[in-house]
């Protein structure tokens, strides 16, 4: 007999059975434990309970009567089944299309898989396939240990080196996972610093290690808050003026977060708006578009841009 | 799944096959072989074999009307009955929850897709269902607001699902100007926040990676591909070429941001904070650029014409500012 088969009628079994089974009650049962000597029977079982258990099987050795004076197996249903979702074919699709993922996210992939036990009939053509990937730069393994981290409340000591370059060990109590423009972030609580900041998970130079319970964050704390929105800062409530050539206005109009169309010129070049919180930051970024953007107001913008271009050419 | 340790791997991954697949059979009667196969990434050979081990599981006594039945019919339709302890499935495993809640996350967090409310609405009936002790409260993941509407990536999608050759307009950021392309998509992917489509170029007869925000127009050719198995998520998104140029830069640390954003062959610590780095450039426009954008915190060590295109490039931006 296959060990295949062997672990599916454990499983059935155990999950069948009304009161918990004892591993002479389990040998009488299944043929393959019927065997000569109990001591091979019993390691055979042994390793199959260590399978059941890595796959999550929740096998649990509980006492078989109100006295305790004996132990049974048992697997309880409860605990076993996935309880009822009901996605609909547009839900279920979409989880697919998310599990999809860069390097086998096996888990993920797995986790839709069993979900897909819900889908209505004709589902399964219109699931399969579908070339689309979405992720970030960080190691899977540590998004899932900052997210499981930030979910429990927990304090973790990580190594980490700054976009400067400076490399520290970090003491931080996890509040959140933060996912925004293709990087996930690590948002809590730095003891050292003595309050709220946030660590990129590419910047990270070390695993987690768990340093006991964190803490909760205040009321009213916003994670999003601790992240700038792209290099600039879109925050800003004041709006600077820009016109961009037709070759770049077209793309780059939507790489600038909060960007406006105020109208097209007669040259063809657009009219923009954005907001700005930090000339020293927007500039730069007009900078790289070279002489396909003019800063055209706030009139400091524009010193600021010309004063840096003619620091290039000294 | 992570990787299995035990005497058995194999069986334990066949066990966990096992355990999905036949409750999806039960609940799923009249689901075609290859179908089946393809949705739960086996062979279809393998699939076969298993099933066929289905036979001889069951529930005690094991008589001729415990064991499970299955029968694979001349359409190569799954039948099967007598299973009805496996009739739903195991409950996600915490890191599988997480796993699947955290690719969503990414995935709203990119930009908006078609997608987006059904990803929304399936990801809190998915942690509704399995309570806080698989998926914890709602504060642990978050994403920002994903970018705008990017106009090509639904065509694009669309062309790379069907399989269609398209021709679309491209903003090439290394010449800088727009360009006509005729591209067979086969891969779409995010990297560092940007979509990315794999494509083979067939004006040049090469494979490319395009951004798909810089894609103007797509026109379809009306001719199909057959797809040459292109790389997509997680691979570099460089490609080196023999016209590849080495640039080497010296970058003070506030510049230091671009060794992570572009593909370097060579990085090196300087004792003042400095780094400096090679990267191979196809084109020296793009790095002009990117150097006008970081001014003085970066220095061009090689090659000297870069430092000259700089200047050019400085020149006619200022030229814009002149009154």
């Amino acid at each position: 007999m296959e060990p295949l088969e062997r672990l599916l009628n454990l499983v059935g079994l155990l999950l069948e059975t009304r009161t918990p089974l004892t591993f002479e009650q389990i040998r009488e049962t299944l043929e393959p434990y019927r065997q000569e000597k109990v001591d091979s029977a019993k390691r055979m079982f042994e390793r199959d309970k260590d399978i059941l258990r890595e796959y999550g099987v929740p096998l649990q050795l509980v006492d078989t009567d109100a006295w305790g004076t004996e132990q049974g197996y048992v697997i309880p249903k409860d605990a076993y089944y996935l309880p009822e979702i009901a996605f609909t074919p547009e839900e279920l699709a979409a989880l697919f299309v998310a599990a999809q993922g860069v390097r086998n996210d096996t888990p993920a992939e797995e986790a839709v898989r069993k979900l897909m036990v819900g889908a209505e009939g004709s589902t399964l053509a219109g699931l399969a396939g579908g070339p689309l990937a979405s992720g970030s730069d960080a190691r899977g393994s540590l998004v899932m240990a900052v997210a499981a981290a930030a979910q429990d409340r927990r304090r973790v000591r990580f190594g980490y080196r700054t976009s400067k370059g400076t490399a520290s060990d970090r003491d931080v109590d996890a509040f959140t996972a933060l996912f925004r423009a293709g990087h996930w972030y690590l948002v809590g609580f730095d003891h050292e610093r003595e309050e709220a900041r946030s660590f990129r998970l590419s910047r990270f130079t070390s695993d987690l290690t768990d340093a006991g319970a964190g803490s909760e964050p205040p009321d009213g704390f916003r994670a999003a808050d601790l992240i700038a929105a792209g290099p600039w800062t879109a925050a800003g409530e004041d709006r600077a003026t820009i016109v961009l050539s037709p070759d770049v206005a077209w793309w780059a109009t939507g790489s600038l977060i909060g960007a406006e169309h105020v109208r097209t010129r007669d040259d063809g070049w657009d009219e923009i708006t954005v907001p700005v919180a930090d000339e020293r930051e927007l500039a730069p970024i007009l900078l790289q578009l070279g002489p396909d953007a003019i800063a055209m107001d706030p009139p400091s913008l524009r010193d600021q841009i010309v004063a840096r271009l003619e620091a290039l050419l000294a | 799944m992570p990787e299995r340790k035990g005497r058995a791997p194999k069986t334990a991954e066949r066990l966990g096959r096992m355990l999905v697949i036949v409750p999806f059979l039960v609940q799923h009667p009249g689901s075609e072989l290859s179908e089946v196969a393809r949705a739960f990434d086996v062979p279809v050979d393998q699939l076969r074999r298993d099933l066929d081990l289905l036979f001889m599981s069951g529930l005690p006594p094991y008589g001729p009307g415990d064991l499970i039945e299955v029968d694979v019919d001349e359409d190569d339709r799954i039948w099967i009955s007598m299973a009805e302890h496996f009739a739903r499935p195991l409950r996600l495993s915490r890191s599988e929850a997480l796993a699947l809640y955290l690719r969503g996350t990414e995935l709203l967090g990119t930009t908006d897709l078609p997608e987006a409310p059904a990803l929304r609405s399936a990801m809190d009936k998915l942690r509704a269902s399995l309570g806080p002790e698989t998926l914890g409260d709602a504060g642990g993941i978050e994403t920002a607001d994903p970018g705008a509407p990017i106009e090509a990536l639904e065509p694009i999608r669309g062309a790379a699902r069907e399989r269609r050759r398209v021709r679309v307009d491209y903003f090439a950021h290394s010449s800088g100007e727009w360009t006509s392309r005729v591209i067979d998509p086969e891969q779409v992917f995010v990297a560092l926040g940007h979509w990315y489509v794999a494509a083979w170029d067939v004006t040049i007869d090469e494979e490319r990676l395009f951004r798909v925000d810089r894609i103007r127009r797509v026109e379809m050719t009306g001719e199909g591909f057959d797809p040459r198995g292109l790389e997509g998520a997680g691979r570099s998104l460089y490609t080196p070429t023999e016209e590849d140029v080495p640039v080497r830069l010296r970058l003070s640390p506030a510049a230091r941001w671009i060794a992570e954003y572009y593909a370097t062959t060579d990085e090196h610590e300087g004792a003042d904070g400095s780094l400096d780095i090679t990267m191979p450039a196809r084109s020296l426009g793009w790095v002009a650029r990117l150097l006008l954008r970081v001014g003085s915190d970066a220095t061009v060590l090689d090659p000297p014409e870069l430092t000259a295109q700089v200047a050019t490039l400085a020149r006619a931006t200022l030229d814009r500012y002149g009154e």
